[in-house]
């Protein structure tokens, strides 16, 4: 699914965010990614949803090299990737469920499909009762799972998760690792960073990877589902 | 096809979001189109006018009273290149056209004791061999005076030639204007939406489903106010014509229908070509990060 080898990543401004990383992830692996705030486990992620590039190495993510100058390759590999991003990065003014089919409208599905998975999804998160409501309205947590129902609904290969539980309490924070967790498949790999370890302990077949100063190491590797 | 009301409801939000530049755009871009309009129906006019008057274009040559038989000279103007129709004028025709031309003041002719008109051709011909006809009549045996009206004619060819010539001027200048202004606003309303043209652009949308909606938007508005241009430029003929037909009838203008039907046509095509290539031109132009 992703094999990165001797990647670095240097940003414009001269800093390196990630140095010489080797990673292999396979299809249907949980892997948490873990290390402290500005350790380059968003820069990661960045990376796999070709956001940013490699400055040095090669890596591969679902056999596609992520390169620069292939953009509108990159924009279909993005196609399977179910992103949530920190920001959440929801679309104002649309109605939850809006913003969950959003994320389908331009792939391949037909129109009631596009429509059922958005729903299938909505109750998923448990919030099939806030369908129409504006994400504006939505509290923190519940804008946080809207997030992962755009991800998940369009049932890609790969899930990639950038800390989905920062700003929550403990309770909020819990449900959507639990959440997350509970949409490992054996054809859905799903990445997940966090700074906060101590919400991971409950996971011991997920995968560990601890990231810092720009270095990883895998801590613990996981079964496959 | 599946996402044909989302492409209406994002337009409609686009639009939403800068109303009043908008709505301004759209009705500067009627009263641009109206403008063009105006220009070209003058100009459609003035051409149907000179190609009218062209066919008008005819010398009068005068024969001396030596030739005695005019049938026979007739026949040999007939067969001259640029001709186009030759016709014997008599004495009696001349004055009596005369007559007309003079109105009430044709009793003046009363004071000559005899008809002091000479019969003539009166030759049709082709505007553009002039030169050559003229030259061959004048030539001939038994012609005294060719006279022309050529100065009239051209004068008419020339002003028509410079409404052309305004006409693509105009053209020129509703084109550019009208890109400017569609593209203007397609790109203030992606400045405006860039945070959810990024987001779409994350989850791997491609360019034509991102623009699509601008694009829309811009065909729809310069559209738009291609029609509110026909329905005034209709109003105006209607209201035109039946001032004219009431006043100066004699002015050889087309046929209403064939004017109202021309113009129409032509800005709504000019505005939907207009709208789609404004947008694209706003779109391409547009700075988005990849």
């Amino acid at each position: 699914m992703i094999q990165a080898k001797n990647v670095s990543l240097r940003y414009i401004d001269g800093t390196v965010a990630l140095r010489e990383i080797n990673l292999n992830v396979k299809p249907g692996e949980f892997v948490y990614i873990v290390g402290p705030s500005g350790s380059g486990k968003t820069s990661l992620l960045k990376l796999l949803m070709g956001i940013e590039f490699p400055s040095a190495g090669s890596l591969y993510v679902m056999d596609q090299p992520v390169l620069k100058k292939e953009t509108r390759k990159i924009r279909k590999l993005r196609q399977n990737i179910g992103p949530v991003f920190q920001e959440f990065r929801l679309i104002q003014g649309r109605t939850a469920l809006e913003n969950v089919l959003m994320g389908m409208r331009f792939l391949d599905i037909p129109k009631r499909q596009m429509i059922i998975n958005a729903k299938n999804a909505l109750v998923k998160v448990g919030l099939e009762h806030k369908a129409s409501v504006m994400v504006e309205k939505l509290s923190f947590g519940e804008a946080q799972r809207v997030a992962i129902a755009r991800a998940v609904a369009r049932k890609p290969a790969l899930i990639l998760a950038d800390e989905p539980t920062g700003n929550l309490d403990y309770d909020n924070a819990i449900n959507i690792m639990n959440l997350l967790y509970n949409f490992r498949d054996k054809n859905t790999t799903v990445l997940v960073t966090t700074h906060a370890t101590h919400l991971i302990d409950n996971y011991q077949d997920a995968s560990l990877i601890r990231v810092e100063k720009g270095k990883i190491h895998v801590e613990r590797r996981g079964a496959k589902v | 096809m599946k996402n044909t009301f989302y492409f209406i409801k994002e337009s409609i939000r686009i639009f939403r979001y800068n109303k009043l530049s908008n709505l301004f755009s759209f009705f500067g871009t009627a009263l641009i189109l109206f403008l063009l309009a105006l220009v070209v129906g003058v100009w459609s006019i003035s051409s149907q006018l000179a190609g009218m008057l062209k066919e008008e274009a005819e010398i009068s040559a005068y024969f001396n009273k030596d030739v005695e038989n005019a049938e026979d000279l007739l026949h040999i103007i007939e067969q001259i290149d640029g001709v186009r129709y030759v016709r014997l004028v008599n004495e009696e025709e001349a004055r009596s056209r005369m007559e007309k031309i003079l109105g009430d003041e044709s009793d003046i002719l009363d004071l000559f004791e005899e008809n002091p008109f000479e019969a003539y051709f009166e030759v049709k011909i082709h505007l553009d061999k002039m030169d050559p006809v003229f030259t061959q009549i004048s030539g001939l045996k038994g012609i005294d005076y060719v006279r022309e009206n050529r100065d009239v004619l051209e004068q008419i060819e020339r002003i028509s030639k410079a409404l052309e010539v305004l006409g693509y001027l105009v053209i020129a200048a509703v084109s550019i204007t009208t890109l400017v202004i569609i593209s203007h606003m397609i790109r203030q309303g992606i400045y405006q939406n860039h945070e959810q043209i990024k987001t779409l652009m994350l989850l791997g949308a491609p360019d034509n489903f991102i623009n699509f909606p601008y694009v829309l938007l811009g065909f729809l508005l310069t559209f738009g106010g291609g029609i509110v241009a026909t329905v005034f430029i209709n109003i105006l003929i209607h209201q035109g014509y039946s001032m004219l037909t009431g006043t100066i009838p004699f002015i050889p203008v087309p046929p209403k229908s064939q004017l109202v039907y021309g113009l129409s046509t032509f800005l709504l095509s000019v505005s939907a070509a207009l709208g789609i290539l404004g947008s694209l031109f706003g779109v391409s132009t547009s700075k988005k990060k990849k």
